[in-house]
């Protein structure tokens, strides 16, 4: 009987189909997996230099909110596991009192970043510190 | 009756050279990309300091510590000593406004390691409240730092690392004001 011999070529076809879908989604996820991790660990060191930045460029005094430095003034050393990264501060006044003060981290070559907004108030005094 | 052994039968001169190749050249590249996968992964590993905050006793410590300096009282909300604790680069001892507006004292205290301290005394009463179980190289690797813009209040820069000496926290928290 042919049966004795072994599978046909159909099954043998169906059978490595399976295995190679299985392998290839398998393979996919893990993938993918480790991606995500790496991102979101990423991005917890990217928002914690952006929460640090805030807490300098808010007690800058509002006149001279513009004439600060662009870049990063906190100190980015945790940002080491990103490089090469670059740090941007963009101050935009919306109307008379208020800015906006954007601060964004790029990494991976531009690919990714991550932005944090202060909007700052014109208190006519000691910037509530 | 033949009955189907669920194997393929070997052919009784053995496979030819052609199956063989075919054989090996798949599991080759399932093992070259399993390979890149792995180097992948060991390469990210090896950058990346290990995420402290997922730990849910250190995001407490963190979460806690930053709602008391923020709520630090006065234009000099840091006291040298208390109960037998100095200010260091381990121990931070502040004023930090209560919910009810009340004033307390709060002292936290990083020296042991795998456990964190907090001590609030309020009208000579102290209540004690310890995360335990907080991995040791987070107690050890912590330091306590005075961060800030000389004639405002000065704000607390907490940074530790991991067991690799990677940054893994740094966070400036600033006290903010209260009228």
């Amino acid at each position: 009987m042919r049966r004795a011999r072994g599978f046909s070529l159909v099954e043998v076809l169906v059978a490595m189909m399976i295995l190679t879908l299985v392998i290839t989604v398998s393979l996919a996820a893990f993938v993918e997996r480790s991606r995500r991790l790496r991102q979101a660990s990423e991005i917890i060191l990217a928002y914690q230099a952006l929460a640090n930045e805030v807490e300098y460029r808010r007690r800058i005094d509002f006149d001279e909110l513009e004439t600060a430095s662009p870049q990063f003034i906190s100190d980015t050393a945790l940002l080491a596991p990103l490089q090469p990264f670059g740090t941007t501060v963009a101050v935009a006044q919306t109307q008379t009192g208020i800015k906006n003060v954007l601060l964004t981290v790029r990494w991976n070559n531009g690919q990714r970043e991550a932005r944090l907004q202060l909007v700052r108030v014109d208190t006519g005094g000691d910037n509530l510190w | 009756m033949p009955v189907r052994t669920g194997r393929i039968a070997c052919p009784p001169h053995g496979y030819t050279l052609i199956e063989v190749v075919v054989a090996m050249a798949v599991f080759g590249i399932f093992l070259m990309i399993l390979g890149v996968l792995t180097v992948d992964m060991r390469r990210n590993e090896k950058r990346m300091p290990v995420n402290f905050m997922r730990h849910p006793q250190i995001d407490a410590v963190i979460s806690r510590l930053r709602r008391d300096v923020l709520d630090a009282h006065g234009s000099n909300p840091y006291r040298e000593t208390h109960d037998g604790y100095t200010q260091g680069s381990k121990t931070l001892i502040l004023e930090s406004v209560q919910e009810n507006g009340g004033v307390q004292m709060i002292v936290w205290d990083f020296r042991n390691a795998g456990e964190v301290k907090r001590r609030a005394y309020n009208v000579g009463v102290a209540t004690q409240w310890i995360a335990r179980g907080v991995p040791e190289d987070f107690a050890s690797t912590l330091v306590l730092q005075a961060v800030g813009i000389p004639g405002r209040p000065w704000g607390v820069r907490v940074t530790a690392r991991d067991e690799r000496g990677r940054i893994a926290i740094d966070q400036i928290l600033q006290p903010r004001a209260h009228e």
